[in-house]
């Protein structure tokens, strides 16, 4: 099992990222940098072992305090839950946390619902 | 910027920028796009979607252009009547510019939304390929319809066009 307390939160110029226990992720800003978005699919991942480790039923990823994105972020959130997808049986939900104001969150996650409606349900704040 | 090529049957440009295709000088141009966007036509959802358009056109030409001294980008934003119109003018490897005559081809075989979502299937099943959701962003997202001109020496223009 992964110590929780050593996940590392990586350093993604634009963007804020907190993680809270047990199973939360908020970002706030943007996420325009491709080289950055290694870093941000490493943490994405070891943050996907830890809840299959830890037997989370749910994670939370609260995106709605991020104003854009670029595709190669999208990118990120379509290989998440592909990697929840591909287990027989998903081991848990992915569920994000969203914003009507920002256009990219409406269409990007509707769009990602209707493939992957089965592993990630979508909420908005307003 | 630098005053902007037009002929008798095209209107003036809002804007024309040329530049190297730095991938550092990308957020600060879809940043001026969705001020100027925003102040011109007083639509924040319109500056929304010019961002969009703005940085996934430019992401592509950047990251597809060659290495020749000639292979500086032009970005051209103008309006006529209800319509607005960004365009990307770019010099890529000649392998780039049959993938996106491909692409748009399939691209215009769905509707935008369709395209949207055919691509994050691609993406879903080909973990270990680049995302290429970009052009079929531009048009779900942007609202906008695509077209490409390939024009002499291999530059090619994409242009996008849609509703103010």
């Amino acid at each position: 099992m992964t110590d929780i307390s050593a996940i590392e939160v990586p350093r993604v110029e634009g963007l804020g990222i907190e993680f809270i226990l047990p199973a939360t992720i908020k970002l706030s800003g943007m996420i325009t940098r491709n080289g950055s978005n290694q870093d941000l699919a490493g943490f994405f991942r070891t943050v996907h072992s830890d809840a299959i480790s830890r037997g989370l039923r749910e994670v939370f990823v609260d995106v709605s305090r991020v104003t854009f994105v670029n595709s190669s972020a999208i990118r990120l959130f379509i290989d998440w839950a592909s990697w929840i997808k591909s287990d027989q049986s998903p081991p848990y939900i992915l569920r994000f946390v969203t914003s009507r104001r920002f256009t990219w969150q409406q269409t990007a996650f509707t769009a990602l619902t209707a493939l992957m409606k089965d592993v990630l349900v979508v909420e908005r704040v307003d | 910027m630098s005053a902007a090529p037009t002929t008798p049957n095209t209107p003036r440009p809002l804007v024309f920028m040329r530049f190297r295709p730095a991938w550092a000088y990308i957020d600060g141009i879809r940043e001026f796009g969705r001020f100027f966007c925003e102040t011109t036509f007083g639509t924040p959802a319109l500056a929304q979607r010019a961002c969009v358009v703005i940085q996934e056109a430019l992401e592509n030409a950047v990251k597809y252009s060659n290495n020749s001294p000639d292979s500086e980008l032009e970005l051209l934003i103008q309006s006529e009547g209800d319509q607005i119109e960004f365009s990307v003018s770019s010099l890529p490897d000649a392998a780039h510019i049959e993938r996106l005559r491909t692409e748009l081809a399939q691209q215009r075989t769905l509707d935008p939304e369709q395209a949207y979502v055919a691509a994050f299937l691609r993406a879903s099943n080909e973990p270990s390929e680049s995302a290429r959701l970009g052009l079929a962003r531009i048009r779900y997202e942007g609202g906008v319809e695509l077209s490409l001109h390939e024009q002499e020496g291999g530059r090619v223009r994409v242009t996008a066009t849609g509703k103010l």
